[in-house]
């Protein structure tokens, strides 16, 4: 075969590759949200109060400073690192996997090093605001024994990787992102296991759950608690498990008091919906559309230091293997936020009771003092849910098209 | 007289980094799980070796060398976690990759097979001397609980007399594992001046004893190591 057919073989391949990428993202950012919905505009300061809103907007903006830091920090670290890291090849005495293992772990420890002001920051912020309830050296200790755990799977993410580049050169990536797939499906799979505690003293709750399940024609899913208080006040809930792992866990912070009845209602709702569109599967699949072209381009940044083959290669591929999904943090937030405007809208169709789903989004506001109208940049870098405002604005669109 | 069939040398320079000091607990984990899972084989291959041996009077030269590599690696593991050593260790237990290293016969050794029958019995008084002599060592070497910690850490260095503390429980604490694996027949020696070599290099882990070779002149000791002791 000539030169010039093979690279056009080359780029008939990638072209269908690209078609079929482009293809199978069409197809997971699909909702059943209608498409010409409009959302009208929402005063939120009518609704939540002046005061409230101020306060919400005060505490997000130096939380986002905090959050900005958290992006940027790791980025600016690892890039040093990846210039300089190779200099600890000779504190191993391990093999070339050993020790690129070695050479991950001392990243990600002095990007922890780094990092540490910025958290306790943020901790700081949080615990003014009565949001946070841990210590500062509990969150040292914490964070410290959570490295621990992120020294676990770097080391994996090292052997798989390293593993294969021996076996197969560059083109590790081919067999490594599936892994890294079934990994991730694992993981999903096998996290409700950790969140075993039935959901007591809410019967009517789980009788709820198991009508809305009906009327969606959907399986009910056991409801857990989960018992956070001790740390935080944030409420949360979330849809959790795949198969015969799907559960829904609320977390002890919604259920005490602060949420009536029918809020929590609409919460268990929103959480079933998740189920109902199968959207843990989505997001595996979503991440599965960037896990192979990331693991390709690492493949191929990485083989100006001779390739994952070799340790050296480590510090710089620590550095793009944070770097490109900071780049594509926008694209996976714009898709969280679709799948939660779905499972919101869902929810007010199952529950029919639009009066108590703004209650709920307006006591999110209070509980959590997230600002329900943030600058345009905020949700694009940390918007993983619709904002408030647009949550609201949902539940007013859905009584114009439904009365109520 | 210092010889043992299961010797530890001991080639370390007191160099310590202060960031692997710093993060050495942590560091120490993909090692902790890997030791763990390893463990594991070595029990069973232990309890079909000692039917073995009992048969044809010697351990399987298979289930000797797995074990041999097993104790090498559970060596340099602890040397690190212990800052016994500085450098990360490998995960396969190969020969002539750590500055503190066990010398372990790789061929079996004929065995008594009365002996071999009371093994575990045997070795329970070694076992109790292990844990008199290795948990206060690990308590004194262990990160962050430890005056050595503290030590590496502030001075980039590891005191000698912690760091030789240190080596000794390792040292008697293989010499146990050996002798209850059937790796040798020789009873563990309590003595800190058996089975140890210090600056004396691994030259051939097959014979194992702790005789001065010829050639440990010609390789660069550590200018810190202190000298073999008197008897060797």
């Amino acid at each position: 075969m000539s030169k010039s057919s093979r690279r056009l073989l080359g780029l008939l391949v990638f072209g269908a590759l690209a078609a079929a990428w482009l293809y199978a993202a069409s197809r997971l950012w699909r909702t059943s949200v209608p498409d010409d919905l409009k959302l009208p505009k929402v005063d939120v300061g009518a609704i939540v109060g002046l005061s409230e809103l101020h306060r919400a907007q005060h505490f997000s903006f130096v939380l986002d400073l905090f959050g900005l830091a958290g992006l940027l920090l790791p980025l600016i670290v690892l890039a040093f690192y990846a210039k300089w890291g190779h200099r600890f090849i000779g504190e191993s005495a391990a093999g070339p996997i050993g020790t690129g293992m070695l050479l991950a772990m001392l990243g990600i420890a002095i990007l922890w090093i780094a990092m540490l002001p910025s958290q306790l920051g943020a901790l700081w912020w949080l615990r003014r605001y009565g949001i946070e309830k841990t210590g500062y050296v509990e969150m040292v200790v914490g964070t410290w024994s959570a490295l621990g755990f992120e020294f676990l799977g770097i080391c994996l993410t090292i052997l798989i990787v390293m593993g294969f580049a021996r076996l197969l050169g560059n083109n590790w990536w081919l067999a490594g992102a599936p892994i890294f797939v079934g990994i991730a499906i694992l993981v999903t799979f096998v996290q409700p296991y950790a969140f075993n505690q039935p959901l007591e003293g809410h019967a009517a709750l789980l009788q709820t759950e198991q009508r809305l399940a009906q009327r969606e024609g959907v399986k009910a899913v056991p409801l857990r608690q989960i018992n956070v208080s001790a740390t935080t006040t944030a409420p949360n809930a979330m849809a959790m498990g795949l198969g015969p792992s799907r559960r829904i866990g609320l977390f002890d912070t919604i259920l005490d008091g602060r949420f009536s009845e029918p809020e929590l209602e609409v919460v268990v709702a929103h959480e079933l919906a998740h189920h109902k569109h199968n959207d843990l599967w989505k997001g595996i699949g979503w991440y599965a559309l960037f896990a192979f072209p990331i693991a390709f381009v690492i493949a191929q940044v990485t083989k100006r230091r001779g390739g994952m083959m070799v340790p050296l290669a480590v510090p710089l591929f620590l550095f793009v293997y944070v770097a490109l999904p900071t780049l594509t943090l926008p694209i996976d937030n714009a898709f969280s936020r679709r799948l939660e405007a779905e499972a919101d809208w869902t929810a007010l169709k199952a529950t029919n009771d639009p009066q108590s789903a703004k209650a709920l989004f307006v006591s999110f506001v209070r509980t959590t003092n997230e600002n329900p109208n943030p600058p345009f940049w905020d949700p694009i870098l940390f918007g993983s849910h619709p904002t408030e405002a647009q949550r609201i604005g949902m539940v007013e669109a859905w009584q114009a098209q439904n009365g109520g | 007289m210092n010889e043992h069939p299961i010797t530890l040398h001991v080639m370390d320079d007191l160099r310590r980094s202060r960031l692997t000091v710093f993060f050495r607990y942590l560091l120490y984990i993909p090692h902790g799980i890997w030791l763990e899972l390893w463990g594991i084989a070595v029990i069973l291959v232990a309890v079909l070796n000692w039917l073995v041996a009992l048969v044809i009077g010697r351990p399987a030269a298979p289930f000797q060398r797995f074990n041999a590599a097993y104790l090498r690696y559970w060596t340099t593991v602890y040397a690190f976690l212990m800052l016994v050593a500085n450098p990360f260790p490998g995960f396969t237990g190969e020969p002539g990759s750590y500055p503190v290293e066990l010398s372990v016969p790789t061929t079996p050794e004929k065995q008594n097979r009365l002996k071999t029958f009371f093994r575990m019995f045997l070795a329970l008084p070694t076992v109790v001397v292990l844990y008199v002599v290795l948990v206060p060592a690990m308590l004194i070497c262990y990160p962050l609980l430890s005056f050595s910690w503290w030590a590496s850490l502030i001075t980039g260095r590891m005191p000698r007399g912690f760091r030789d503390l240190g080596a000794n429980a390792i040292r008697y604490g293989a010499q146990v594992a050996g002798y209850a694996l059937l790796v040798t027949g020789t009873y563990p020696c309590s003595s800190p001046y058996v089975g140890m070599a210090l600056g004396v290099p691994v030259i051939d882990a097959a014979p194992a004893v702790a005789e001065t070779p010829p050639a440990a002149a010609e390789k660069p000791t550590a200018p810190e190591a202190p000298e073999a002791p008197s008897e060797a």
